[in-house]
Formats: C-alpha cells, structure tokens, sequence
C-alpha cells in the first residue's frame, strides 16, 4: 500500500519538476533518485510485512480493522486489495527492475523529446498500476489497474513527435487498447451477472462444474482475450510488431519488459484464485493460444531483418512461455515461474535494449563487426541473448525450467511442453543471428553516444545479475 | 401487457433498430445521428431500471458531450459516403464469420442462463444518493485511484499536444 501511494506521489514530484527544472540532466538525475528512493521503500515495506508493530500501525492510520487476525494477506479498503507476500515480492522485484532500467536506459529520454520530466512521471503512473494488479482482490481494481498502466503507454509510444511511425504506434495502440478495455468489461459485465460480486475469492464459491452458469464461461473467455491481447498472445497479437517497432526505443524497453510481467502477474491471479477450480472449462482454449503464440511469435522473428522488430517478436514468443505459468492451474511453482521468468526476462530483454539504443543502425547488418569495436558491449550482448534463448547458466534457462516444470507436474499437457522446446530451439536461430553478426562479420558499426564509464559498470552489473539468476534461482524467489 | 413491458418492448426496439442504423448507413453523420438515438434508448432503459442518475449522465455525458465532438471531427474532416474506403470480399466474409461466432456465443450463453435477474421495479440502488453512499464507501478506493488515471491523461494532453521547442539548428531544416 505505501509503494503505490509513494509512487503516486513521486509522479507528481516528477510534474513539479517538470515546470521548474529546465535542465534535462537535473530532471533524469532527480528521476533516477526517486526511483532508487521507492525501491527502498518497497524493501523496506518487504522487510517489514511480518515485523507487526509498522503494520498495525499503517491499518490503525488507513482506518481499517486488523480483521486478518496479525497474519498476512492483508485485507485493504472493503477487501478491493488483498497484499500478500507473494505480490509485494513481485511488486519489488519488478520495481528493482524499472530502477536498473532508469539508471541503464533513463539518460536516453532526453533524445525523445522535450518533456523528459513527463516522461518519468508516467513512469512511475504506470508503477501504480502494476502495484494494484499485483495486489487486486476486486474486478474493478483489475480493470483500473489495466487503464492506469495502458494510458500512459499510449503517450509514451507517440512521444517522438516528430516520427510519423510513432504517432502511427501511438493511435494504433489506443485504437486496439481501448477495443480490447471494452472486451475486459464486457467480460466483467457477464461474470458479475453469473456470480453476482466483483470479489475475486468471493467469486469462487460461484463458479463450480455442476452448475456453471453459461454466461460466467463466456466472461471468462472474454477476460481472457482482453488480457491475452495486452500480454500479446496469438491471435491477440497483431499490434506488437508495429507498435513496438515505432515506440522509441528508450520506452519499448519498458512497454515489453515490465508491462508485460505485471499484466502476466494479473492474469495469473485471476485464473488461479478464482477460476482454479473450473479449469476444465478453458484450459484448452490457453493452451492453443499458448501453442499459436510460440508457432507465430518464433516463426515470424526468423524472417526479420530489424533487430527491434526481432525483439518485438521475441516479446510475443516469450509471453508464450509465460502463458505456461497460467497453465499450470494446479502447480505451486507456477507463482515461482512467473517471478522468475518476469525478472529474468526484464533484466535481459532491458539489458539488449540498452546496447540497441546506442547503436545507429538497428537492422543485423548494423551490428557487424560490433567485437572489435567495443568488445565489452557484444560480450554483454551475447549474454543477454543467450539467457532469452534459454542457454544454461543463464535466467532464461531457468525461468523456462521453472514454468515448465509447473506444466509437466499437471502432466497433461506434455505434448504443449515438446512443442515449446522446439520452438526455444528456433529462437536459438535468431538470437545468435545478432551473436554471428557482431563476431565474425565484418563492419564498422556506428553508435548514437559514448559508452560511458556508469555505462560499462551497469551492463556488467547487469550481466552479472543474468548469470546469478541462472546460477542462483533460489536468492530470487520468495524464501518459505 | 402492463406499461412496463410496452416501453421496454419500445425502447429495445428502438436500441436495437437504431444501432443497426449506425452501421448501415452509408454517410457518417447520419451514423452519428443514429448514436445518439442509441444512447437515448439506453437512456431509457435505465429509467424503467429506476436509476435515473445514470440515465442523466448517459444524455449529458454520451450524447451530449462525446457525440457533439464527435461530429465536430467528422465534419472538420468532410467525410462523406464517397471517400469511405472499399473493402475486399474476404475481408467482409471474414468479419461476418467472426462476428457471427460471438454472437452465437453469446446468445448461447445468455438463453441458457438462468434468469434470477433483479427485481427492476422495487430496487432504488440506482438513484444518486445510494451510488453516492457506495461510491465513497465501499469502492472509496477504485473512485480514489482512478485520480491516477486521469493525471496520467492529463500529462498526456500536455506531452502530445503542446508545441515542441524546435532548437534554430534544426528549424532551418524544416522550413
């Protein structure tokens, strides 16, 4: 509760900043603090969540009554938030990973566009809105937590205003968001006449195979296109490529990686906690949106030439793994493999953004002989890579072991689990297509800026942190 | 038939035939006109509902509003029934297909279920002073944060609509 009322207020610092801070270095250094200032505070909330002094201190001031008896999930504000460890732990990993991508990426904003204060500020917006789909126990604050983390996308993909393809990026989002917004509430709509609340446990007493009520089905299914389309899953999937190719490249970075895991976050809640136990009704209905998701997302990343536009496809392939962590309705790793995979994906998809805004030329052939140029960046790249290929040693590996454990201990879906591994072996194909490119081609590739001493350290840090994850899983993961 | 039936009966028709008219007319300001008997007719309903709030906002908000803008566009940009873009047969067979699945879908899904809808007449949830008491009691929080949501529009309007400043290098350039 206090990360979502600290990073409200901290986007309003951010618009003050704006209108009295003229120099843009101020505005990103005052930015990178605050950021680094709420990871704190999400640490600090963490860390005190059993301690019961602060807690039954922060009830008595919010004016609720300590009805969880001193034990956690916290029950907030008429049970439309319910926080329990496992969201404040994906609520803090996610925000460690917005604070690498602000001091990895956040120095570039100022190339976008004037409005650089803006920029954060809607940043830490959209913060909010991942804080409330982490901790949503109603359908209205799953909805309005979607809205808060959709509108300012939609601002910062046309915020190169001066590029026609991300004004195109801009109003093709919007057009397709709000369609997908009006299918979320149609689907909400139906499941509140079939159960009668908007209480996401309170729902669940309702909604049992005997006497499932048709309309509650149909809300589901329609839930799960609305939320399929803002993770980009298959058929769902049409906008990505384009809005993510015209989106600057400071901000892709954010709308593919974070964004991303939070909504998986959501998803995941929702069709664990409430529609767990009728899962027969749409399992199978996931599990081909998954497989179309791995088949369209890998297939077409083969064919690209741009290696924004590969990311944008690698963005989709990936969230078909992430879908698995839905699958596994049944399976306590899931909650691990989401975590996982949300960090290790963030940390090295950020990561290969930010070597991809230091170059000039984002096609492969821009990459070519990038070795000899600056070898410390293709080295870091290449881990990057490899971890979203899923090499050993690396996050992705794990990550990917972790969902797809989830499925194989449910045991009916082994032929979904074959066929994401060969897909994984597709990807292989076009990640080390940028691998081959910066080694053993040759070519004078050009970058945009200096790699500065900060930048260096950062990307070691970051590459460092990859490996841990592929090393370590364990020290990521909430301890029992 | 009492006069709850002949008016819901009306209005649905109405709704109904209206937001076909929507979709089938072939000049968009006639679409537009025909919106706004939509939004009437739901209007409607919400009144033989008992919530006459939402009624009035619906007219002040939608109809008023929303659709006075919404010509205002149509009309700064001439649209008219020639310029309207053709589309392919495939495209027009795929749509009816698709379309037509989900409304079978939902049509399934709304003849099956059981109908132990609320009681329209006696319920008074829907006037204002019962939506004020809920709005700031039990959804205080989704009414609270939604705040949120429009600072970020707001940001929004200012980061899309206001005028870059343009360094004099550059501008040489555009001019």
């Amino acid at each position: 509760m206090t990360a979502i009322i600290a990073t409200t207020v901290f986007g309003i610092i951010m618009m003050f900043t704006g209108l009295f801070v003229d120099n843009k270095k101020t505005v990103s250094s005052i930015a990178a603090v605050l950021f680094v200032a709420l990871l704190g505070i999400n640490i600090m909330e963490l860390s005190d969540a059993t301690g019961p002094a602060l807690r039954s201190m922060t009830l008595s001031l919010l004016g609720t009554a300590d009805n969880t008896n001193g034990a956690f999930p916290q029950l907030l504000f008429n049970n439309m938030l319910r926080i329990d460890k496992m969201s404040m732990w994906f609520g803090t990993a996610m925000t460690a990973c917005t604070a690498l991508y602000i001091l990895l990426i956040g120095k570039e904003f100022r190339k976008v566009g004037t409005h650089v204060a803006e920029y954060f500020a809607l940043i830490f917006f959209i913060l909010c809105g991942l804080y409330i789909l982490t901790a949503y126990n109603s359908m209205l604050m799953l909805f309005i937590g979607i809205e808060i983390m959709s509108i300012p996308q939609y601002v910062l993909a046309g915020s190169d205003k001066r590029n026609l393809k991300s004004s195109e990026a801009s109003l093709k989002y919007f057009l397709m968001g709000a369609f997908s917004t009006g299918i979320l509430l149609m689907g909400i709509t139906l499941l509140y006449g079939a159960t009668r609340t908007f209480n996401v446990t309170e729902m669940v007493p309702m909604l049992h195979s005997e006497s499932l009520n048709p309309l509650a089905i149909s809300g589901i299914v329609f839930i799960m296109v609305a939320l399929g389309f803002k993770v980009s899953a298959a058929p769902m999937h049409t906008w990505t490529p384009d809005v993510y190719d015209g989106t600057p490249t400071a901000f892709t970075a954010f709308m593919a990686t974070i964004v991303k895991a939070g909504v998986f976050f959501a998803f995941l809640r929702l069709f664990h906690v409430s529609f767990g136990n009728i899962s027969e009704h749409w399992l199978m209905i996931l599990a081909i949106v998954t497989a179309l998701t791995l088949l369209i997302g890998n297939v077409t990343a083969v064919y690209q030439q741009s290696v924004k536009r590969m990311l944008a496809y690698s963005s989709i392939a990936q969230a078909g793994f992430m879908l698995f962590s839905v699958l596994a309705v049944s399976s306590n790793i899931a909650w691990n493999g989401i975590i996982l995979y949300g960090v290790a994906y963030s940390v090295a998809t950020i990561g290969v953004f930010a070597v991809l805004v230091k170059m000039k030329d984002y096609t492969y052939d821009g990459f070519n002989g990038l070795a000899k140029k600056n070898p410390l960046l293709a080295f870091v790249t290449t881990i990057f890579l490899f971890s979203l290929a899923g090499i050993p040693l690396t996050g992705g590996f794990m990550a990917k072991y972790y969902v797809l454990l989830a499925v194989m201990h449910q045991g009916n879906m082994m032929w979904l689990v074959i066929f994401a591994l060969l897909m994984a072996a597709i990807s292989v194909y076009y990640y080390f297509r940028v691998i081959i490119a910066m080694y053993f081609k040759q070519g004078d590739p050009e970058l945009t800026s200096e790699v500065t001493m900060g930048d260096q350290v950062l990307l070691i840090a970051t590459t460092i942190i990859v490996i841990l994850l592929g090393v370590m899983p364990h020290w990521f993961l909430m301890p029992a | 038939m009492d006069i709850y039936s002949i008016l819901f009966w009306f209005l649905s028709a109405m709704a109904v035939g209206s937001a076909l008219g929507v979709i089938l007319s072939r000049n968009p300001v006639n679409s537009v006109m025909f919106l706004i008997l939509t939004f009437f007719a739901i209007s409607g309903h919400y009144i033989i509902m008992n919530a006459q709030f939402l009624a009035v906002v619906n007219i002040i908000v939608y109809a008023g509003a929303i659709m006075v803008l919404f010509l205002f566009v149509i009309m700064l940009m001439n649209l008219n029934a020639d310029v309207e873009p053709q589309k392919g047969m495939m495209i027009q067979l795929a749509g009816v297909i698709s379309g037509g699945t989900l409304f079978l879908v939902i049509l399934m899904g709304l003849t099956t279920a059981k109908s132990e809808l609320i009681d329209t007449k006696s319920s008074d949830i829907g006037l204002i002073s019962n939506l004020g008491k809920v709005l700031f009691t039990k959804f205080a929080l989704p009414f609270e944060i939604s705040s949120v949501l429009f600072l970020s529009a707001m940001i929004g309007a200012v980061v899309i609509g206001k005028k870059e400043h343009i360094p004099a290098s550059e501008k040489a350039e555009i001019v």
